[in-house]
C-alpha cells in the first residue's frame, strides 16, 4: 500500500504533472455531466433556437461587430502618431457614438446630438487623464 | 502609523463611495463592475490611496442597490434581491422614502457590524495561516473551491466551472519564480508569444463582469430606462427611527450571517441576503407580514449584504483566499502595487491593514451620509439612460484591459474572448464564480501540489501531514455531502409538490 502511494517526480516534466491531473478531473467531470443531463443536451438545439428567437440580433452582433472592429482599428491608427494614445482617441468618439446610437430605441435628433457630445467629450477626457497626470501610454 | 489619512484619501472614500452608489443604483451594473473598471485608476494613486477609492466602490456599490429594489422593484445589484420582497410593497403604499431610509440605516449596521469582526478576525485567522505548510495550503484552496460549488445552483456544474478556472489559469510557463520549470503548457500552436504568462487576471476578471454584464443587457434588447415618475419615492409616512424598536437581534443576526457568508469562499451577497432574511421571516412574530412591506423584512436583507463587505475581505486578507467577485478585483489592486495578500500581509503591512480598516469605515459613514440625506438625488440615477452609460463603460473596460501591463493589445483581446465566454457560460448554466476562484487560486495550487509531492514524495501527507489536514478533509467532505442531501430533498420536495 506504502508504495502505491508514492511519488517520483521528473524536475523536467514537472510542468506538465498538475495540468494532466486537472485535466482528467476535468473530463470526468465532464464525462458525468453528460451522462446526467444527456437528456437536456440533446435537446440543446431546440434551447439555443429559443434563446436567438427571444435575442435581440441586432443590438447584440452589432455590439459584438462593433467592438471587433474598435478593437482592431486602434493600433493601425494608433501606429499613424505613435505614442500619442490618438490610436485610443480617435477610434472611441465613434465607437461610443455608434454603441450609444445602436442601444437607443428612439433616435430623435436632440437624443443623438447629446450622445455625439458625450462621444466626443468622454472619450477627450478619459484620454487627456491617461496621457497627462497618470503618463499611461494608450494604443 | 496615520500618515495615509490625507485629504486625497478622505475625498477618494467619498468619491468611491458616491460612483459605487450610483453603479449600484443603476439596474443591471454591479459593485464588480464599478471596481473593474476604476482598477486602473489606482496606478497612479499609490496603494492606501487606491484601496480607498476600490474600498468606497464595493461598500457603496453594494448599498446602492436598495435605491431600484425599493422604488421600483427590481434589484439593482443581485444582493439586493430580497430588499424587494419589502421595499417595493411599502414604497407602493407611499413609503418609499421610509422604506429607503430603514435600509440605508440597516446597511450601515451590516457594514460596521462585519468590519468589526474583519478587525478581529482577520489578524487571529492569518497568525493561525502562517504556520501552514504547502499541503495545508493546498487542502485550504481546495476547501474553497468545493465550498463554492457546493453552494452554487448545481453541484456538478460548480465543481467543473471551479476545474475550468484552475485549468485556464495552468495556460502558459510554469514559473521559475514559483520553483518550476520554466517550460510551456497548454498554449495553442503559435500563440507562445502572447500566452507565455497566460491570460492576464485583471482583463480576464474586466471582460467576465464588465463586457458580459453589457452583452447581457444586449441580448434583452438593452430595456429603456425608467423615468422620474416611475419612482415611487412617497411622502406620505416619515422615517422614524423607532422602527428599529425590537429590531436589534435581527439587525446583529442579519450582519452577523452576512458577514459569514462573506468569509465563505464566493458565496456572494445574494446568499447572504436571502439567508438573512429567510431566518427574520423565521424568528419573527410577524412572518405572515413578511413580503407585505415588513420593514424587518428590509432590515435582514440590508443588513445582510451589507455584512458580506467585511466578511468578504477576511478571507482575502489573511488567508490569499478573495471571498466574492468583488474582492478578487481587489487582489488586482494588490498586484498592481506588487503586494501578495496571504497570511503574512497582515504582518509585513500594517500600514496598508490600518488603512483598509479606516477606508471601510469611513465609506460605511459616508455611504450613510451620502445617502439618508441625498437620497431622493440617487434615486434619479436609475433614470440615467443606459445608451450613454454602456459605451462610456464598454470604453472604460478597453483602457483598464490596456493599462494593467503597461500597454499589451492582447489583454484587449483577453476582454473580449472571456466578455464572450462569461455571456455564453450562463447559458450553458456554468457558474462564473467558481470559474473565478479557480482561476485566481490555479496556479497557487499547482505550487503547493506539486511542491507538497516533490517534498515528501508520497501522495499520502495530504491525509497525514497535520491535525489541520484532518479537519479540512472533514470540511471538504462535509460540504460536498451536505450540499449533495440538500439538493436531493429540494428535488423531492419539488416530485412531492
Amino acid at each position: 500500500m506504502g508504495d502505491l502511494t508514492k511519488v517520483v517526480i521528473d524536475f523536467e516534466q514537472s510542468h506538465l504533472l498538475f495540468p494532466r491531473l486537472v485535466a482528467t478531473v476535468l473530463g470526468l467531470l465532464l464525462l458525468t455531466i453528460l451522462l446526467r443531463d444527456r437528456k437536456r443536451i440533446l435537446n440543446a438545439g431546440q434551447t439555443w433556437r429559443i434563446t436567438l428567437n427571444r435575442m435581440d440580433k441586432p443590438r447584440f452582433f452589432g455590439a459584438i461587430a462593433l467592438t471587433l472592429m474598435y478593437f482592431s482599428c486602434m493600433v493601425p491608427v494608433g501606429n499613424v502618431w505613435p505614442n500619442t494614445g490618438m490610436g485610443f482617441l480617435l477610434c472611441s468618439v465613434p465607437f461610443v457614438f455608434c454603441v450609444g446610437a445602436l442601444f437607443m430605441h428612439d433616435r430623435p435628433k436632440r437624443a443623438l446630438g447629446v450622445l455625439a457630445l458625450i462621444a466626443i467629450v468622454g472619450p477627450t477626457c478619459v484620454w487627456w487623464l491617461f496621457t497627462n497626470p497618470f503618463y499611461l501610454t494608450l494604443p | 502609523m496615520i500618515e495615509f489619512i490625507t485629504p486625497m484619501f478622505l475625498a477618494l472614500i467619498v468619491g468611491g463611495t458616491t460612483v459605487g452608489i450610483i453603479f449600484g443604483a443603476i439596474p443591471g451594473m454591479t459593485a464588480t463592475m464599478a471596481v473593474a473598471i476604476c482598477l486602473p485608476l489606482t496606478y497612479s494613486l499609490g496603494l492606501e490611496n487606491g484601496l480607498a477609492l476600490l474600498l468606497g466602490l464595493y461598500v457603496g456599490g453594494i448599498s446602492g442597490g436598495l435605491v431600484p429594489a425599493i422604488l421600483l422593484g427590481i434589484p439593482g445589484t443581485p444582493s439586493s434581491i430580497t430588499t424587494t420582497f419589502d421595499g417595493f410593497p411599502m414604497a407602493k403604499r407611499g413609503e418609499g422614502e421610509a422604506a429607503l431610509r430603514i435600509g440605508i440605516v440597516a446597511s450601515l449596521v451590516g457594514g460596521l457590524i462585519s468590519l468589526f469582526v474583519l478587525y478581529l478576525f482577520a489578524p487571529t485567522l492569518a497568525d493561525f495561516a502562517i504556520k501552514f505548510s504547502y499541503v495545508e495550503k493546498f487542502l485550504i484552496i481546495l476547501f474553497a473551491l468545493t465550498v463554492m460549488a457546493a453552494l452554487s445552483t448545481d453541484l456538478l456544474l460548480g465543481i467543473f466551472s471551479g476545474v475550468l478556472g484552475v485549468f485556464v489559469a495552468l495556460i502558459g510557463v510554469y514559473d521559475i519564480s514559483d520553483g518550476g520549470n520554466g517550460k510551456h503548457r497548454l498554449i495553442p500552436p503559435g500563440m507562445e508569444y502572447w500566452l507565455d504568462s497566460g491570460f492576464s487576471l485583471l482583463p480576464v476578471l474586466i471582460g467576465l463582469f464588465g463586457l458580459a454584464a453589457i452583452l447581457d443587457q444586449a441580448e434583452l434588447g438593452v430595456p429603456k430606462g425608467h423615468t422620474a415618475d416611475e419612482l415611487k419615492v412617497g411622502k406620505q409616512s416619515r422615517f422614524k427611527f423607532s422602527v428599529f424598536k425590537g429590531q436589534g437581534t435581527n439587525l446583529v443576526r442579519s450582519s452577523l450571517i452576512g458577514t459569514f457568508v462573506g468569509i465563505l469562499p464566493g458565496v456572494g451577497g445574494s446568499a447572504a441576503s436571502i439567508l438573512a432574511y429567510s431566518n427574520a421571516k423565521t424568528f419573527s412574530k410577524n412572518a405572515k407580514n413578511f413580503g407585505k412591506g415588513e420593514p424587518a423584512g428590509i432590515i435582514a436583507s440590508e443588513s445582510g449584504n451589507n455584512g458580506l463587505t467585511g466578511g468578504a475581505l477576511v478571507p482575502l486578507l489573511s488567508l490569499g483566499i478573495p471571498g466574492d467577485s468583488t474582492t478578487a478585483l481587489l487582489i488586482g489592486a494588490f498586484t498592481l502595487q506588487g503586494i501578495q495578500v496571504g497570511p503574512l500581509f497582515i504582518g509585513n503591512s500594517p500600514d496598508t491593514w490600518n488603512a483598509i480598516i479606516f477606508a471601510m469605515l469611513i465609506a460605511n459613514i459616508a455611504m450613510f451620509v451620502l445617502m439618508y440625506f441625498a437620497i431622493r438625488y440617487f434615486a434619479l440615477v436609475v433614470t440615467v439612460p443606459k445608451h450613454l452609460l454602456f459605451p462610456i463603460i464598454l470604453m472604460m473596460c478597453v483602457i483598464g484591459a490596456y493599462t494593467i501591463n503597461y500597454g499589451i493589445m492582447f489583454d484587449v483581446w483577453t476582454l473580449l474572448i472571456f466578455g464572450v465566454f462569461g455571456w455564453l457560460a450562463t447559458k450553458l448554466r456554468l457558474e462564473i464564480a467558481p470559474f473565478i476562484i479557480g482561476f485566481i487560486l490555479g496556479p497557487s495550487a499547482e505550487v503547493y501540489f506539486v511542491k507538497s509531492l516533490e517534498s515528501f514524495g508520497d501522495l499520502s501527507i495530504f491525509f497525514t501531514k497535520s491535525w489541520i489536514a484532518g479537519v479540512l478533509w472533514v470540511l471538504i467532505l462535509g460540504s460536498l455531502v451536505g450540499s449533495t442531501l440538500l439538493s436531493r430533498r429540494a428535488r423531492n420536495q419539488d416530485v412531492s409538490h
